[in-house]
C-alpha cells in the first residue's frame, strides 16, 4: 500500500523515511532533499505529516524538531496581480 | 596535519573534498544546516561572462571541475548548458565582452531579433543588446551541495552541521577551533561566506568586503520551454527555468545584512519578468525568500593565507560562487597542500 503523504510532489511516506536514513535528518534539510511542502501548497497539506515521520523516525518530539521557515506569500498570488501593485 | 573548513557552502565542500583525496584529515564545520548559506539560496546561473580575465579563468576552469566531480563522486547535478544571455539597455554595459574575447571565450553578441531563436517568447523592446555565451548553464546548486557532501563522506571528511565554531589562535598562528569542545587544527579555512567577514573580524584581522543582500522566488511549475539562463544587467533582473519547471529569478541585491523577504521586492520582479517575459503573467509565485553574499571591493574572491598562520580566507564570491567556486577550492586545496608538507 503506497501512503502519499505529499501530494503536490508525489511523495510517499517510504520515501521519506528513506530520506531521513540517508541522513537528512533535521526539518530544513528533509524539506530541500525530498520537496516536500516546496509544491504548490507549501506545507499546507504535509508539513504535519512530514514532523509525524520525522518525529517517529528520530525519537525527537515536535517542538524539538521545529518547523520549516514559513515563506510568503500565504497562497500562490498570480505574477499579473503582483506587478499591478504600487512599488515603495 | 589537519585541516578545519568553516562553511559547508560549495567552496569549503570542494576544498574539503579535494583535500581529503591526497589524503589530508579533514573536518567541515557548517553552522547551520547544508543549504543555509547562499550556497542553497541561489539562481543556479553559471557563466564566464566576466570583465576580469581572472575571474574568466577560474569560470572556464569550473566548468571542468562540474564535469569532472559529477562523475568522481557519481552524483547529478542536474547541469544543463543551453547558454547564459545577458541583456542590456545601452552597449557600454555590455563592454566586458572585449576582455572576454580576449581570454578565448566563445562568446557573441546578438541582435534582439536573435534572441528570439534563442527563447521565443522574449520581448524584444525590453532590451537593446545582448550577449550570448552557448557553454553557460543552469545548475541544480542544492544537488552541487549534497553531492559534494556525499564525496567528502566517503573519503572520510567529518561533515558537521548545527555547528558553529570560533577559531582559536595564540602569538599569531591557528590553534583550531571551538564549538564547546576543542578541536585541534594545523590551518583553518574561512570558507563561510557572508560570515566569512564576523570570523575575521573577531581576530582581529580587517575585512572590506560588503554583505549583499538578494531575493528570489519560484512559480509554480510549467513544462520546461526556457532554455537559457536569462540576466538583464541594465535592471538586475534574472531568471530561468528549473528541471522542475518552476520559473526561478530575482533581481540582483544590494547592501543589505538582513536575510528577510519583502512584498516589495515581489512588486518590483513581476512588473519587470512580464514586461520581458510577458506571457509569465498568468503564472503564480509559490515562494520567495531572501539571502546574503559577501563582495570584495574589486570583484574577486580572496583566496590565500592571512596574516594569522594557518588561517586560509577562501571567501568573497559575491554573486558568482556557482560559477568559479570549485576552481578557486582547487587552487585553495593545492596551496594548503603545500603549506601542509612545509610545516
Amino acid at each position: 500500500m503506497r501512503k502519499v503523504v505529499c501530494r503536490c510532489e508525489d511523495l510517499t511516506e517510504e520515501e521519506i523515511i528513506h530520506a531521513i536514513e540517508m541522513g537528512y535528518d533535521d526539518i530544513e534539510s528533509l524539506k530541500r532533499y525530498t520537496g516536500a511542502t516546496t509544491g504548490p501548497c507549501q506545507g499546507k497539506g504535509c508539513l504535519m505529516h512530514i514532523l509525524r515521520i520525522l518525529s517517529q523516525k528520530t525519537g525527537k518530539s515536535i517542538e524539538e524538531i521545529g518547523i520549516t521557515t514559513q515563506r510568503p506569500p500565504v497562497n500562490p498570488v498570480p505574477l499579473y496581480i503582483l506587478a499591478s501593485g504600487e512599488e515603495k | 596535519m589537519k585541516v578545519a573548513v568553516i562553511g559547508a557552502g560549495i567552496a569549503g565542500l570542494a576544498t574539503a573534498y579535494f583535500l581529503a583525496k591526497e589524503g589530508v584529515k579533514v573536518e567541515v564545520y557548517e553552522q547551520k544546516f547544508l543549504l543555509h548559506g547562499a550556497s542553497g539560496r541561489n539562481s543556479g546561473g553559471i557563466t564566464a561572462q566576466f570583465g576580469d580575465e581572472e575571474l574568466i579563468k577560474l569560470a572556464i576552469r569550473s566548468e571542468e571541475l562540474y564535469d569532472k566531480l559529477q562523475s568522481e563522486i557519481g552524483f547529478n547535478f542536474l547541469l544543463r548548458r543551453n547558454g547564459y544571455l545577458k541583456l542590456a539597455n545601452s552597449i557600454d554595459e555590455l563592454r566586458e565582452i572585449e576582455v572576454q574575447k580576449k581570454a578565448g571565450l566563445k562568446v557573441k553578441m546578438l541582435e534582439p531579433e536573435e534572441v528570439k531563436d534563442i527563447f521565443e517568447d522574449i520581448n524584444t523592446k525590453a532590451f537593446k543588446f545582448a550577449s550570448f555565451y552557448p557553454k553557460g548553464a543552469v545548475v541544480f546548486p542544492w544537488a552541487v551541495i549534497w553531492g559534494l557532501a556525499k564525496g567528502c563522506r566517503e573519503l572520510g571528511v567529518e561533515v558537521r552541521d548545527f555547528t558553529k565554531v570560533e577559531v582559536v589562535a595564540e602569538n599569531g598562528k591557528v590553534k583550531g577551533v571551538n564549538f564547546g569542545e576543542f578541536r585541534e587544527a594545523d590551518v583553518v579555512v574561512n570558507a563561510a561566506g557572508a560570515w566569512s567577514k564576523e570570523i575575521n573580524e573577531k581576530l582581529g584581522i580587517k575585512d572590506q568586503k560588503t554583505i549583499v543582500k538578494e531575493e528570489i522566488c519560484v512559480t509554480e511549475s510549467i513544462k520546461p520551454y526556457i532554455d537559457p539562463y536569462i540576466m538583464h544587467v541594465s535592471n538586475g533582473l534574472f531568471l530561468s527555468q528549473s528541471m522542475r519547471g518552476e520559473i526561478v529569478g530575482g533581481i540582483v541585491g544590494r547592501a543589505n545584512g538582513d536575510m528577510r523577504s519583502s512584498l516589495d521586492f515581489l512588486i518590483r520582479y513581476a512588473k519587470l519578468a512580464t514586461e520581458l517575459v510577458p506571457k509569465l503573467k498568468g503564472l503564480a509565485v509559490l515562494r520567495q525568500w531572501a539571502g546574503i553574499y559577501d563582495e570584495t571591493p574589486n570583484g574577486r574572491p580572496k583566496i590565500g593565507f592571512s596574516e594569522i598562520k594557518g588561517l586560509f580566507q577562501l571567501n568573497g564570491f559575491g554573486r558568482k560562487g556557482m560559477s568559479i567556486a570549485l576552481a578557486c577550492a582547487e587552487k585553495a586545496s593545492k596551496e594548503i597542500l603545500k603549506f601542509t608538507q612545509e610545516v
